[in-house]
């Protein structure tokens, strides 16, 4: 869209600049065209004036003929009828002298012309009167006469010579004339032409113009109306608001969703600082005006939190963030983004009810770690001591009904001591500090091996191990793990057979090792312990792990079912995978993945499982 | 009071406890004088008493009302007249925290009490006849939880 808005701008820039361009050279076209005319017009009337001078000359000529012919016809006949056509040729070559006058004002040779030609005819007309008076006095002799006669006839050749000449001098005027017009009738039409084609161009090219940032703007229009009906939505889904305070007007605008977060119709009411103020809670007004002073004072972007007396009288939470806009005519506008809290800070306090309510059920579950450590020991204990004591001084006296109930009394208190130090373990292991060390997994195996030496040599087993690497662990944790594996497959072994555990080592890739279900590229160290004892049935896998789960008879085998809860625990907190799988009267095999990366490890340090 | 008698004090509140204790250190037929206090506070008194005769031997139960093993071994380990008293530390708890925290504050042996007459008889005996000059000098964090 900003683009579009540049690309509009520069256009307007250059759309003025043609336009004042073509202005002038319109202006400029228009004045030659102007002036062209007006040497057409002049050109055209000097034209006029040169054929009308001609004319009025052939006609002057002519009534002088005319005359001279009549005179002669009467002179010879005597007869008054041939004077007739020279009756008022004189005024009639008068009336055309005057026109002449005033054709020919503006040349000077032909003004001169005419003053002799004027002269001229005056003194045929002299001739006339006297060649008139001799001939009817009859006094004048022939030679007089003659005389006279020659005289008229030269006065008429010099007549005709003048006219002429003045006809030649208003041709050579009137070709120079026609040539000049000539020339500017050629370059009329082309002056013309531009005059049309300039501005015809000039629209062409703005209408193409304007029509593109027609298309621009309706674009950003477009993308405008979107934004705005977008940041429309997003300011009622996101619970907040906008406002604009210019500073120096002191014009304020919210936003249609500020007065819906204030419980308002949308612009119901005109905004001031005032009514604003008078939503905020008094408690929380004194931390809006500081903030504003703040804003206005270093232009800051300040962040705040207050509350808001709704319209419905509930309370509200908001933040709201401030930052002052300076424009390049320094033009001051505090904007604000307004968005109400109230129910992230509920859910915050909900969340703080649920920390203290979790810190204190911890705290219960510490209190009876204690108790099943002290107070539940202590008379089992006690029973255990009582037992013995009677077993060492009354056993004797007992009948055989008696031994048998008091043995089964014995075993049962075994099984409740056992279990209560199992349970002790796997809170232990669920509570307890986590604190990874590069161990040597060997001395583990060799640990757990020392710890089981009674059971092994009673039942005469063989522990055979890969060598194992050192790796970043809970060292007694990871011992545990061992000990519960071993002693698991030494426990549920077949009573013909002595037991035999191999323990194999090796370093895999998970996506090689479809059943982590990882596809990538760490690296795992895949430890498996294999028996050759009671094995389970494959369907109990997965259940094997549960809590207090166990697949055997508590009469057949002393197992608490929670060894391999602990073991799943403690894999779990190694950020690693255990499986088992069994056949029944061949085996069971315990894998365990332990993951190679320390970044994992760091991971689990962070992520310490809370559930127990 | 002959010479040879060994002087041992038990402070437990827990009379089945005291009284299996005597009868376990009788059944010795070692030539003991037992002397019991019920709980914390009556322990510091009896140290505080004027004509008082001091005990070679305390063992000490952690889990008290009043006051706690671990209170009743901070205060005797200030007193200067009982800096030769021998402590045996006597509980039912085995924890971590209780281990090394009465290993710190100075104890001389920790004993889990046994679930069985005759591995109290056994710890019994192991520790009175103990080579207290051994343990006390060395202060050896390895031998000090006793294990049977």
């Amino acid at each position: 869209m900003q683009i579009n808005i540049r690309s509009i701008l520069t256009s307007t820039i250059f759309l003025k600049s043609i336009f004042v361009a073509s202005l002038f050279i319109l202006i400029f076209i228009s004045s030659v065209t102007y002036k062209n005319t007006l040497a057409l017009t002049s050109s055209s009337e000097s034209l006029v004036k040169s054929h009308e001078t001609n004319r009025v000359l052939e006609q002057i000529i002519s009534y002088l003929k005319d005359a001279e012919t009549g005179q002669r016809g009467f002179l010879m006949t005597n007869d008054s009828i041939f004077l007739e056509p020279s009756i008022g040729s004189r005024e009639k070559i008068e009336a055309n002298l005057d026109i002449l006058k005033k054709l020919i004002t503006n040349t000077l040779p032909q003004q001169r012309n005419l003053k002799s030609l004027v002269l001229l005819i005056e003194i045929k007309y002299d001739n006339f009167d006297k060649l008139a008076t001799i001939y009817h006095n009859k006094t004048s002799n022939q030679y007089e006469f003659s005389k006279l006669m020659l005289n008229d006839k030269s006065m008429m050749d010099t007549i005709r010579d003048k006219i002429n000449k003045m006809i030649e001098l208003e041709n050579t005027y009137l070709n120079k004339e026609k040539s000049e017009l000539s020339n500017n009738i050629s370059i009329t039409p082309i002056l013309t032409l531009l005059l049309f084609m300039f501005p015809l161009a000039v629209f062409v090219i703005s209408y193409i113009l304007i029509n593109k940032n027609l298309l621009n703007l309706k674009n950003a229009n477009k993308e405008l109306i979107i934004n705005s009906e977008s940041m429309k939505h997003a300011q009622q889904i996101g619970e907040f608001s906008t406002s604009q305070w210019d500073i120096d007007t002191h014009e304020i605008n919210y936003s249609d969703n500020f007065f819906k977060l204030l419980g308002y119709k949308p612009q119901s009411f005109k905004p001031t600082m005032k009514t604003f103020l008078n939503f905020v809670h008094p408690d929380d007004r004194h931390i809006i005006l500081k903030t504003v002073r703040q804003v206005l004072d270093n232009k800051k972007a300040t962040l705040i939190y207050f509350r808001i007396i709704h319209a419905d009288g509930s309370i509200r939470y908001f933040k709201s963030i401030g930052k002052m806009l300076v424009d390049s005519q320094n033009k001051q506008t505090l904007i604000a983004v307004m968005s109400d809290i109230t129910s992230e800070n509920q859910k915050n306090i909900d969340l703080e009810n649920k920390n203290k309510e979790l810190e204190q059920s911890n705290i219960e579950l510490a209190n009876f770690n204690h108790f099943a450590s002290h107070d539940l020991q202590e008379p089992m204990r006690k029973i255990q001591i009582f037992i013995s004591r009677i077993e060492d001084k009354e056993k004797s006296n007992l009948s055989d009904f008696g031994v048998e109930y008091f043995e089964k009394i014995k075993v049962a208190t075994q099984r409740m001591r056992a279990l209560i130090d199992d349970l002790l373990l796997f809170s232990g292991t669920t509570k307890g500090e986590k604190i990874f060390e590069n161990t040597n997994l060997n001395e583990l195996i060799e640990t757990a091996q020392q710890e089981l030496s009674e059971i092994i040599s009673e039942k005469n087993a063989k522990i055979v191990s890969d060598d194992l690497p050192s790796l970043e662990v809970i060292s007694t944790q990871i011992q545990q793990l061992f000990l519960n594996l071993i002693g698991n497959s030494l426990k549920y072994n077949k009573i013909s057979v002595s037991p035999v555990v191999k323990i194999k080592y090796e370093k895999i890739i998970a996506k090689d090792e479809p059943r982590l279900k990882i596809d990538t590229d760490q690296i795992f160290h895949k430890i498996s312990f294999e028996d050759n004892g009671l094995g389970f049935d494959q369907q109990y896998s997965e259940k094997i792990f549960a809590l207090f789960h166990r697949l055997h008879n508590s009469s057949e085998y002393s197992g608490t079912g929670i060894g391999l809860a602990i073991c799943k625990k403690i894999v779990e907190n190694h950020n690693g995978y255990i499986f088992a799988d069994g056949q029944i009267d061949i085996g069971a095999t315990f894998t365990v993945y332990l993951p190679d990366n320390t970044e994992t490890i760091l991971l689990a340090q962070i992520n310490l499982p809370s559930n127990m | 009071m002959k010479k040879d008698h060994l002087h041992i004090l038990l402070a437990d509140d827990d009379e089945d406890d005291r009284n299996l204790f005597i009868d376990a250190l009788n059944e010795l037929k070692i030539n003991t004088k037992i002397e019991v206090v019920k709980d914390g506070q009556e322990l510091l008194d009896f140290f505080d008493k004027p004509d008082v005769n001091l005990p070679q031997i305390l063992f000490l139960d952690l889990n008290m009302p009043c006051k706690t093993g671990i209170e009743c071994l901070t205060e005797i380990k200030k007193d200067e007249r009982l800096k030769n008293l021998s402590i045996a530390i006597y509980s039912t708890s085995a924890s971590e925290k209780d281990i090394e925290e009465t290993f710190v504050r100075g104890a001389n042996v920790y004993i889990k009490k046994p679930n069985n007459f005759d591995s109290l008889k056994k710890v019994l005996s192991e520790v009175v006849t103990l080579n207290w000059q051994y343990h006390t000098s060395g202060l050896n964090r390895d031998n000090f939880l006793l294990s049977l």
